[in-house]
Order: structure tokens, then sequence, then C-alpha cells
């Protein structure tokens, strides 16, 4: 019996290679899609930060002060002095337009108003439609403004004698000193691609292991498929699902080899232990997978609801918006996706840089998922014995 | 007579099309598998998005506090930490070890660290620093525990120079002003909140609309091939003039669902969780207009290369992210390196989503729009010729194997009868 498994084991599996090198799709959803999105990722957002960030400017002051103001903000960072504009209404209906993310009015009078302490105001206008550009333009214009007056007072205490470190604990009696723990660059890069491609995999395991599971029952061919794991359930679906396991883990230890060989993206922690997770995360999609096609073996119904559940990934991995901001009720929901797991082995592993003990129990709550497939075992031999669903 | 007849010739056109839009109804409402992505995803999908990002903003985000100065100073700079919305304190603890370790454990997401001279460098009228150590898995973390410190230091800091003005007899609005010689304003436009759903969501619902729209014209003709009944879309007899009926037949059928569709997913949905809604609905018809003819026949075109009703989905699914950030916005659009930048032309979704965002969130009309509504405009051109093309190869192709087979099963017969 035991023989009997295995041989069966193995000619599915040789079964298997036939199939996945007959049709362009098997290696078209594994092979390029993730190398097309490794390169567009890490072409996509080269800069890490984006810089030079078109803004604008009504200067109706066309003094000296006005113009270093403005010499200022084009050598700040993230700003880009694009258009000038002679009204609000000229600047307001460029920011509609998308041409500028930000701008900045200087009143007539600027200059003389300041010499004569009345007090004229700047006024910044961002647009945070656009949330990520318009951050950006508000840290830099409200640095700026802190620049701005600093400027004004320090000709003023120069003036009465003040030493150096004296007239910056005057001009700014209270200075934040941040520490950005693992990407001091707030690198947006790194932010989002530790997350981002592990989501695209999640994705094509997924779609790969319900696709291939789903034509054996769509094609009628899933008789022919158990014979030839000598009738053995299990010898059948393992035997089917581990080319993909293998191949899914290639690709995704191969993208950590990117993201922290090549790119040097931070790793404080173990190398190693990311890339077992990241094995550990191709076969606890295989199992959800199969627990898809197992609930609903007509394939169309499970590719639907798998990519359902796939995009909602992103969501619940809880990197862009955290999990404690969404509603109370759907807080728990995050833990039925292995990429929430995996995302905090990452920031253990790869940020934090902790021994892997703090970790052991999101590695064993992505091994809980093995458990899932048992559940549909029989149904899904059921279903390849007896065809008994509809095949549209 | 000749008027007529050509009046004739219209009625009877426009009773084909209209004859084909219905029959492509009944297919579509006849087939789960489509009825689910065209109905029920565009039906669910808003709500859940909406729904999980409806909060907005992440509020009050637990951080511990490291005070080696203990000073009266020091201590009101935590409470006036702590009363800001952003930053809640859930810990103080005797050193950064500490501190640390209950980063590490994840119930804290930032710390916040004040020196032992903190106090005496006020007095010498030196610079005193706090250090802020954020967590990055987070860029949401991190933006709220710069806001809510840089807000504080730089209140304090105010105070600070007021009280010493004071001191040097200095009052009133002079002391204020000598302190900030320069006001300024800050004014946060179309997200005055600067919410993560209003940000998100106009994007979102754009996308929805495309990719519902792409999977499941691709799952019709992935029917349709499987079948090989593509070439009972057109009679045989009169193939020319025909496809083009067939092609505006279903674009009509198409079209006045998803006008339906949209005006739920671009009009309802951001009212029902008070996201942006500031654009006027004509503009956003005409809008909406282009944005879903470029659609259709750019899916239309895509479709006649997928083989099974399920191909579609499998290879192109992960694409939706790929469009997300094509669309630049998130990523913005001037900082897209040129070759992706023109990649990005050959989607409608790119110019829909910076179309929506732009008559919908930020109030703009649509002869500001004239980028996007020209290059939707000119894809819906192009991609109703390219549907046009690849229609007539995909017919032809079918016709042919039907033929063979057809011959197949002849001779066969003819074999069975001649034996």
């Amino acid at each position: 019996m035991k023989k009997s498994i295995k041989e069966g084991f193995k000619a599915t599996f040789r079964r298997e290679l036939k199939r996945m090198t007959g049709r362009p799709i098997y290696i078209f959803s594994s092979v390029f899609v993730m190398f097309f999105c490794y390169i567009f990722f890490l072409t996509f957002m080269k800069e890490g930060l984006p810089e030079s960030l078109p803004a604008g400017i009504v200067d109706l002051d066309q003094s000296y002060v006005s113009r270093t103001f403005i010499r200022n903000m084009d050598a700040s960072p993230h700003m880009k002095i694009v258009a000038r504009y002679t009204s609000f209404n000229e600047a307001r209906s460029d920011m509609q337009k998308g041409k500028i993310y930000a701008f900045m009015i200087i009143p007539k009078g600027f200059y003389s108003d300041v010499l004569s302490y009345r007090r004229p105001e700047v006024t910044f206008y961002v647009n945070d439609g656009y949330l990520i550009a318009g951050s950006l333009l508000l840290k830099d214009m409200t640095y700026l403004s802190a620049l701005g007056n600093g400027y004004m007072q320090k000709k003023v205490l120069e003036a009465k004698g003040f030493s150096e470190w004296q007239i910056m604990g005057n001009i700014q009696p209270i200075a934040v000193d941040a520490h950005l723990i693992a990407n001091p660059w707030a690198n947006y890069q790194i932010y989002l691609l530790n997350v981002l491609l592990p989501g695209v995999l999640q994705i094509m395991v997924l779609m790969l292991t319900i696709f291939s599971l789903g034509m054996e029952l769509k094609e009628r061919t899933s008789r022919n498929w158990l014979r030839t794991a000598n009738n053995s359930m299990f010898a059948a679906i393992t035997g089917k699902l581990l080319p993909y396991t293998i191949l899914f883990t290639i690709l995704g230890i191969g993208g950590n080899f990117i993201l922290y060989k090549y790119m040097h993206f931070p790793m404080h922690g173990s190398f190693g232990w990311m890339c077992v997770a990241t094995f550990i995360y191709v076969l606890a999609h295989q199992a959800i997978g199969i627990l898809f096609i197992g609930t609903v073996p007509i394939l169309r119904d499970g590719i639907s609801l798998a990519a359902l559940y796939g995009l909602l990934g992103f969501s619940f991995a809880g990197f862009t918006f955290p999990i404690e901001g969404m509603p109370r009720n759907i807080q728990i929901f995050s833990e039925v996706f292995p990429i929430r797991h995996y995302f905090k082995i990452y920031i253990n592993q790869a940020l934090n840089g902790m021994d892997v003990k703090y970790s052991l129990i999101y590695f064993a709550a992505m091994l809980a998922f093995l458990l899932l497939p048992l559940l549909v075992y029989y149904r899904l031999k059921k279903a390849a014995l007896y065809l008994n669903y509809p095949a549209k | 007579m000749q008027r007529k007849s050509f009046l004739r010739k219209i009625t009877d056109t426009v009773r084909t099309i209209i004859s084909l839009a219905l029959e492509e109804y009944r297919v579509i409402f006849h087939d789960s598998g489509v009825f689910i992505i065209f109905i029920a995803a565009t039906l669910i999908y808003p709500l859940l998005y909406g729904y999980i990002y409806k909060n907005e903003l992440l509020r009050n985000v637990p951080v511990a506090v490291v005070d080696n100065s203990n000073s009266q100073r020091s201590r009101n700079f935590i409470r006036q930490l702590n009363a800001t919305p952003e930053i809640n304190i859930v810990a103080t603890y005797a050193n950064v070890d500490e501190a640390k370790q209950a980063f590490q454990r994840h119930t804290i997401h930032g710390i916040v660290y004040i020196s032992k001279d903190f106090d005496d460098k006020i007095n010498q009228h030196e610079q005193a620093t706090v250090s802020i150590y954020s967590d990055m898995s987070s860029f949401l973390y991190y933006r709220s525990m710069m806001i809510a410190c840089n807000y504080t230091a730089l209140k304090i800091g105010k105070n600070i120079q007021i009280e010493r003005a004071n001191a040097e007899g200095v009052v009133g609005e002079q002391a204020e002003i000598n302190v900030q010689p320069i006001q300024y304003e800050e004014n946060i436009f179309y997200n005055p909140g600067t919410g993560f759903a209003s940000f998100l969501m106009p994007a979102l619902l754009i996308l929805m609309i495309h990719q519902t729209l792409f999977f499941g014209i691709g799952m019709l003709a992935g029917t349709a091939r499987e079948e090989n009944k593509f070439h009972l879309l057109v009679p045989q007899d009169n193939m020319h003039s025909s496809l083009y009926k067939v092609i505006l037949g279903k674009t009509l059928c198409y079209f006045t669902l998803y006008m339906v569709v949209s005006a739920y997913i671009l009009g309802f949905a951001p009212r029902l969780f008070n996201l942006p809604h500031i654009g006027n609905p004509n503009d956003l018809i005409l809008f909406v207009i282009p944005f879903l003819f470029a659609t259709i026949f750019f899916s239309m075109t895509i479709s006649v290369f997928v083989k099974n009703r399920e191909t579609g989905l499998v290879t192109f699914l992960f694409f939706s992210v790929i469009l997300l950030f094509l669309s630049g916005f998130s990523w913005p659009r001037s900082n897209i390196s040129p070759f992706w930048l023109a990649f990005s032309w050959v989607f409608p979704a790119v110019h829909g989503i910076q179309g929506y965002i732009k008559i919908n969130t930020m109030g703009a009309g649509i002869h500001q729009l004239n980028l996007e509504v020209v290059s939707l405009w000119g894809q819906a051109g192009f991609y109703f010729i390219t549907t046009l093309i690849v229609y007539r190869l995909q017919i032809r192709n079918s016709k042919s194997r039907a033929q063979a087979e057809q011959e197949e099963q002849d001779n066969f017969t003819n074999d069975i009868i001649t034996e």
C-alpha cells in the first residue's frame, strides 16, 4: 500500500510536469508574472521617495525677500517650482488639473510689512487628494515657514550679539530628532515592496493551485488523475502540487535575494528564517487553494472566490492602513490571511532584527493553514471520482 | 423613395443592434460566472472596501515614553503630547532598553525619549532635543508620531520664546511678532482631513469598473471560444457589414449596464461612505462615457486572446495592483519614469482614475480635463478598430475550425455509409 502511494505520487508528479509545460498559462502565471512584478516595482519607485514634486507660486510682492523665499522653496528636497501665477484662481485651476500639487501665495507688500512689524501672512495650499505628494509638500512647507521665521529672528539675535548655539536655542527651543527604525530614509520602495511582492506571489499561488486542480474537474480528466496516483487522493494532490511548490518557492526566495541581497533592503535578522517563512507562505496558500476548489468544485467559482480573497490580502496585511484603524468587528479577519502573519515575521526579522523565538507564533499560524485541506479531502475526492457538479 | 429606403436601412440596423444587445443581456443573466463579476462583484466591492477603510484615520497610536529629565517642563511636554489625537501614551519606562522590549512585543509603535539635560538646556537658551523612535512597518505610524511630536515641540517652543520675551520686558503682540514675524496659514485642499479612504477609494472605485468589465468580457469571450461558437456571432453570408453591428450590439449592452453600475459605484458609494464627492454630476457623466467605451473596446480586443472562461482572472488578476500604481494616485505621475509612463497609456484605467479624482475629489470641470477626455476618446476609437480587426480574424479561425470539424464528421459518416 505504502509503495503504491509512493509510486502514485511520482507518477502524478511526472504527469503534472507534462501538463505544466503543455500550456503556456502555467509558466506565464508564475515565472513571467513574478519577473514582471520584480522588474516593474524595482524600476517604478527607483527614487525611493518622490523628489522635485511640481509646485507653483503666486508672488504678489515681487520683492527681494519674496524671491529669496521662492529660491528656498525650490531648493527644498521634494519641491520644484514649475509655474508662476498671477492669481489664486489660476493656481487653483492648475492644481485641479493635477499640474501642481501645491502652491504658495506671498501677499502684496510682504517685504514692507515684515520690516514694519505688521506680520504679513503667507498662505500654503496643498492638494491632499494625492496624499503622498500632499504630505511631502506640506512637510517641506512647514519646514520652510520655520526657516523663514528663523531667518528673521536670526538677524535680530545676531545684532544683539548672541552666539550661534544660543541662536538655535532661541529660534527653536525644542527640536525633534526622529529615528526611523530600519528605514531611516522613509523609503517607499522598502516600505511597499516587502509586502506588495509577497502579495502578488500569494495571488499567483492561489490562482494556479485552483486552476490546476479545477481543470482536472472541468475537463473531466480527474479520474485519469486519480488513477495515475494509484487512487490515493493524498498522492494525487501532493504529486500534482509539488511542482508548483518548488516553482513558487524558488520565485519567492529569489525575490528575497533581490530585495535583501541585491537591493540591500534592511535585513536586521536572519535571512534564512525569512526564506523559511516564504516557503511556508507558499504552502499555506496552496492549502487555501485546495480549500476553495474543494468547497466549490467549479473552477470558475473557485477562481472568483480566490480573486476576492487574494485582493483582500493586500488590505488585511495591514501595512498601508494598520489593522487597528479598521472597524473592530472586521479586525479579526486579518488572522485568516497568511500574508498578515508573513508581514509580522518580516517586521520581526527584517526591520527589528529580533530573535526567531518572537516569531514562532506566526510561523505556527501559517502552518495551521496546512490543516485546511483535510476539511475538503473527501468532498474533493468524491468530486474527482463522480464528477457530480455542473461543468460550466 | 430613395430616402425612405435609406431611413428603413437605418431603422433596421438600429433594430438589429438592439436585438443583439438584448441577446447579450440574456447571455449575461444566464451565465452565473459572468453575473457574479458584472453584478455581484460591482455591488459588493465598494461596500466592502468602503467599510474596511471607513475610519479614514489612524488615531491614538500607542507610544511609550522614557523621561530622563523628569522635570516640570518634560512632564508638560508629555502631557501635551498625550493630548494630541494622533498618539496615546500607554507606558512610561525607566530606560530605552525596556521600551525597546515593549516595541518588539508590538505593544507600542514608537518611543519618545527625553534626555536628562532637557530642562537645563532650555534654561540656558540652548536647543533641547526630544528623540523619537518610530515603527516604520506602516508609514501611518510614523506620520502620526511626527505630526504629534512636531506640533507639540513647536507649540511649547513658542511658549518658551514668549516667556523669554516677557522676561525681557517685551509683552503682548510685540512678543508674538518677535517670535513669529511672518504668519503662515496652511490650507489642505480636497482631502482636508488627510483621510486614507478619501485618498484610496476614488482610485479603487474606478479600478473596480475597469477590472470587472475586463474580466467579465474576457469570460464571455472565453466561453464563446470554448464552445467554438464565435463564428455564429455573425451571419455567414454577409460578414463584412454585420461585424460592426455585432460589436455595437455587445457594446450597447455593456455600456447601458455599466452606466447603471457606474452611477452606483461612482455616485452612490462616495456619498454612502462620505468620501469626497464635490464633482459636477454632468461633468462626471461626460467623463464616464468615454471611459466606459474605451474600457469596453479595450476589453473586447484583449478578450480574443482568452482561451478559457477562467484564464483571464488567473493570469491578469495581479495586474489590478500594477494598474493602481500606474495611475499615479499614490506615487505621483510626475515621478514615474518615461518608460512606465508611456506603458500606462495602454490602459483606460489610468486616465480614468486621474480624471475621476480630478472631477470627483478636486471639483475640476470637464473643460479642465482635456488630457484625460481626449486620450480616453482616442483609446475608445483605437480599440474599436482593433476590436474590428481581431474579431474578424477570430471569426475566420473559428469558422475554418468548425468547417474542418464538420468535414471530419462528414468523412466519418461517409466512411460508415460506404462500409
